[in-house]
């Protein structure tokens, strides 16, 4: 569960760019995020992942609550939001299944359990063909479904897709979208940001429209994919 | 943290120290340098000391007895001397003895000149050492005020000489040394700042799936204490082969040392295990140290 209450934020030279948002996302749900660039869509962001505190209002997110939160909590609250970029951010000098047990060997999880997790989860993003291949090797569609991998093997309870579809041709970005629909019909929270807006009118949904700081829309609306 | 996790990360630490071959390499080489250079300085510091100690020991003090003083006051001044905490060693010189000696030194010409002498012109006296010359005129100024004594003679030129050339040296020592050790931070503190730039992706993946700040900084401090480890051993194993090479040149028959009235320098081997243990810790602790406060200031985990 997310939520914002009468959330602000300034940056240190002054530059407002949330003003008194009130937000609340439960769990299961699955939320598109859209708004011009600037908007203060990235700033919602890093105050969900607590890279930045809010300088005025509350966040809690799975439980947490951001604002309180000391330093040292913060690796705690990360390994229950899977996080996937538009640039994948994956490690070029690691294989796919590498890439993808990374995330499970930094929060020091055991290796039998990493063995058993890394391929399952890989084969659900269907990439058990390219365990082996390192990221280069793959298409932008590919890579992305490999992030996703990653984001999903710590079993998180959020899953914040940040503009997953920018960087990858139209027709995978469909795709991308459907594997997120499939996650989040197995119980994970799903918060995307995006900027196309055919993809919000194709899968339609909560839509969540911010603009210079404020949600200015905040409904849920009917996609083409449940018309046809 | 399980041992398994501990492997991947001294691995990943290995790892990072080859991707990052080339400064790898350039700081373990500045590293060595610097590690030398501060042992050498200190070695020398060392051997300077002894000699300095050994001269300081050799150095006399003649305290002359009034003519005239019984036998008990004779013992009872050499007592006091003996309790005297900065003197190391006492010992009588009659005034026959120093006769003889006098006589002895003298030639034919110089014997006939003083052969109508009737009475034995010289004083009895105590030949003392003193243990630290840097307190010899407090000594002095001490066994001046007590009875019997006629006059202390006490090489007190030499020994400001002395106690100059070991402050200088001091100073010396301790600037070079600090200033390698400030080095040495810094190449240790750049080195871990290009391995974390170099690594920057990872990092940022590290963060954003809940890496804990001790999981993220291993690694780096994995590649400072090899470079420091190494580089220790390097410098260990060049000083002992220099020294040796210096300390045969300086026990050849024809010794330099001796023709400066210096003793002898200090054999390796007597001070191999101090000097291993020496740049061991500055390797290990310079690294560390230089490692935890540049990834502190460089990770923002």
């Amino acid at each position: 569960m997310v939520e914002f209450r009468n959330v602000s934020y300034t940056y240190p030279n002054g530059q407002q760019a949330l003003n008194r948002i009130n937000l609340k996302i439960e769990d299961n749900e699955f939320v598109f995020v859209v708004g011009a660039n600037g908007a203060g869509k990235s700033t919602l962001i890093k105050l969900l992942l607590r890279e930045l505190t809010a300088t005025e209002g509350e966040v809690i997110v799975n439980g947490f609550n951001l604002t309180k939160m000391k330093q040292r909590k913060v690796p705690k609250l990360r390994r229950t939001i899977g996080v996937v970029f538009q640039d994948f951010r994956l490690i070029p000098n690691m294989t796919v299944y590498d890439n993808v047990a990374f995330a499970l060997r930094v929060i020091d999880a055991p290796t039998k359990y990493i063995r058993a997790r890394v391929p399952y989860v890989i084969s659900l993003v269907g990439l058990t063909a390219k365990a082996k291949s390192y990221p280069n090797d793959l298409s932008g569609g590919e890579q992305q479904r490999v992030a996703l991998a990653r984001a999903l093997v710590n079993d998180p309870q959020l899953i914040i897709a940040d503009e997953p579809t920018g960087n990858v041709d139209p027709a995978r970005s469909f795709e991308i979208v459907d594997l997120l629909k499939a996650i989040n019909e197995c119980g994970t929270t799903v918060l995307m940001v995006t900027h196309q807006h055919d993809l919000v009118r194709y899968f339609g949904g909560r839509i969540i429209n911010i603009n210079t700081g404020a949600v200015v829309f905040d409904e849920v609306i009917g996609g083409a994919d449940e018309a046809q | 943290m399980r041992l398994n996790s501990f492997k991947y990360l001294v691995k990943q630490g290995f790892a990072g120290l080859w991707f990052n071959r080339v400064n790898s390499f350039a700081s373990l080489c500045i590293m060595t340098i610097s590690l030398l250079m501060v042992g050498v300085s200190v070695l020398v510091s060392i051997n300077v000391n002894n000699m300095i100690g050994a001269i300081e020991s050799r150095n006399e003090v003649i305290v002359v007895i009034e003519d005239g003083v019984p036998e008990n006051n004779l013992t009872l001044l050499g007592d006091q001397l003996s309790s005297n905490r900065n003197v190391s060693e006492v010992r009588f010189y009659s005034r026959d003895e120093a006769w003889a000696d006098m006589q002895a030194d003298m030639s034919e010409d110089e014997k006939a000149l003083f052969q109508y002498m009737s009475k034995n012109p010289l004083p009895d006296c105590y030949r003392i050492r003193v243990k630290d010359i840097t307190e010899l005129s407090e000594t002095v100024g001490e066994i001046s005020q007590l009875a019997s004594v006629e006059e202390v003679q006490s090489p007190n030129d030499f020994a400001n000489i002395l106690i100059s050339i070991r402050n200088v040296c001091a100073i010396l020592f301790s600037a070079v040394t600090l200033s390698l050790i400030v080095v040495c931070f810094v190449i240790i503190s750049n080195s871990t700042r290009s391995s974390v730039y170099a690594r920057r992706r990872e990092i940022s993946i590290m963060r954003y799936v809940g890496a804990s700040k001790s999981f993220v900084e291993i690694p780096f401090f994995v590649e400072g204490l090899v470079i420091g480890i190494v580089s220790a051993a390097i410098a260990f194993g060049l000083t002992w082969f220099a020294y040796n090479e210096i300390f045969n040149m300086f026990s050849s028959d024809v010794n330099m040392l001796s023709i400066f009235g210096l003793t002898a320098i200090i054999p390796f081997e007597s001070i191999a295990v101090r000097t291993a243990i020496a740049y061991a810790a500055c390797g290990i602790i310079l690294s560390a140290v230089g490692t935890v406060i540049s990834t502190r200031k460089h990770l923002k985990v």
